[in-house]
């Protein structure tokens, strides 16, 4: 018994060290953005940073980094935002394009002036920029 | 920017399967024409209206909507039918109606300079309140649409807005509204009139967002007389995965009296499950023009089997008891 709960207590304690870091990139040189900033980024209802027009991008609908992105930055739900982007079809809004892989984003954040995605913190290299830095805890 | 462009369009080609933007149809998102900057989608809404032995059964709205941007322009028109098919009983008495004509309901070009400034130019929605801003029915959580928010100030102008947004711990905007010639439809939901003039202050922070509105306009009444109205108005939305709490409360005055005294309204929605909504929304107003005054309560239900399509019911109990009535409705936005 004693020995399960040494196991238990060790878990508890590294899990934390391992929650999954993600990080929202740019290609252009920036100053860290507010977490509020980003939503409206990503809900565009601003298209830009400074003068540099911004081009945001989605991972694909199911994606566990695009769920966290949704769960703790934009602190919405898919539901939340179905309806949001209804509303703003109205208004002549379209969402954000979206992406197949991590892969795919990264190569069109590094060749497209402007465009703003978010990574795995480990995929990030130094023609990428963080401007934003979240974690799963 | 050609050199953009055509990396934008080798890039596509090249990631062909790695985009996965779907092109195929979603209800309520509208659809792309082509490749071009150009969506197309719309709005129908039919509604029933029960009051003091009234019944009325109309096919409301039939819109269209277009928009697209371009690098730092967007556009926006849409052209509505109003009043489609309109059929009334009242003491056994039928009558039917059918207005025809092709309305402009918004027609503008909006240019953003950067992060902060923009401007748009042609007939919009005046961005007075909350509620103004998504007036259609299958936007709305009640079929019918506060007092307040029709008798304060223009719906629409046609002219010029100037934006400043600013974006740090909390989102603070400013509006300026300029109008100072004829309406693009001069007799179509709203005033009218030749001159308006507004400011609008704002403030959002996490589920809270706050407005403060002032403006003035000329309305044109009836035997070409005109009147210099003011308006002010407060707003406020507090909204979360499951409740959305909307209030707006507003005067109005010419020179010398107040022509509506005040006119607002507190509305709660309660989301029981994704699809079904409650609301209870309590209004009042002092409509010194109509000779007016009025305190309601409104009891609404609403299911959305998807979001775009939206089935609503509710009964008003009015302080003026004769004005108690029933209103359902079904839209779809496209």
């Amino acid at each position: 018994m004693l020995h399960f709960s040494k196991i238990l207590l060790l878990f508890i304690l590294f899990v934390p060290l391992y929650a999954k870091e993600y990080a929202v990139v740019v290609s252009f040189k920036s100053a860290p953005i507010t977490q509020n900033k980003i939503k409206a980024l990503f809900l565009k209802k601003s298209s830009f940073i400074g003068e540099k027009k911004i081009v945001p991008l989605n991972l694909a609908l199911g994606s566990s980094i695009r769920k966290s992105f949704e769960r703790k930055v934009l602190h919405m739900s898919l539901r939340s935002l179905q309806s949001y982007w209804t509303r703003e079809h109205y208004l002549g809004v379209r969402p954000p394009i979206s992406m197949q892989s991590q892969k795919s984003m990264q190569a069109f954040i590094k060749n497209v002036s402007g465009a703003i995605g978010y990574v795995r913190m480990e995929n990030i290299d130094s023609e990428m920029y963080i401007v934003y830095k979240w974690s799963d805890e | 920017m050609i050199k953009l462009l055509l990396f934008l369009f080798l890039l596509s080609n090249l990631f062909a399967d790695e985009f996965i933007e779907d092109k195929s149809y979603h209800l309520g998102e509208g659809v792309q024409v082509a490749s071009l900057p150009l969506y197309v989608g719309g709005y129908i809404s039919a509604d029933y209206r029960g009051v003091d032995g009234n019944n009325s059964y109309r096919l409301n709205d039939l819109a269209l909507l277009s928009y697209g941007n371009y690098s730092k322009f967007s556009y926006l028109a849409e052209i509505e039918y109003k009043n489609f098919y309109l059929h009334n009983e009242n003491a056994g008495k039928i009558t039917v109606s059918k207005d025809r004509k092709i309305h402009t309901e918004r027609l503008y070009l909006n240019y953003t300079l950067n992060e902060n400034y923009s401007v748009k130019v042609g007939k919009y929605s005046t961005p007075a309140g909350f509620w103004n801003l998504l007036p259609i029915n299958v936007l709305r959580e009640t079929t019918s649409i506060p007092q307040s928010t029709i008798i304060l100030f223009p719906n629409f102008t046609t002219g010029v807005l100037f934006s400043y947004k600013r974006y740090k711990e909390a989102t603070f905007y400013f509006d300026v509204i300029l109008q100072n010639n004829a309406d693009l439809d001069p007799t179509y939901n709203n005033y009218r009139m030749d001159e308006n003039y507004g400011i609008g202050l704002g403030y959002e922070k996490e589920n809270l967002s706050l407005k403060l509105n002032f403006g003035f306009f000329d309305g044109l009444f009836a035997n070409n007389r005109s009147q210099n109205l003011y308006y002010y108005m407060a707003s406020l939305k507090y909204a979360t995965e499951k409740i959305e709490i909307l209030g707006e409360l507003g005067s109005q005055k010419s020179a010398h009296i107040y022509t509506t005294k005040y006119a607002g309204y507190l509305q709660g929605l309660y989301h029981f499950t994704q699809k079904h909504g409650g609301v209870l929304r309590l209004e009042s107003y002092d409509d010194k023009k109509l000779g007016v005054q009025d305190d309601l309560a409104i009891f609404g239900y609403s299911y959305r089997p998807l979001y775009p399509i939206s089935l609503k019911a509710e009964y008003q109990f009015h302080k003026i008891h004769k004005n108690n009535q029933i209103m359902c409705s079904l839209s779809v936005l496209f």
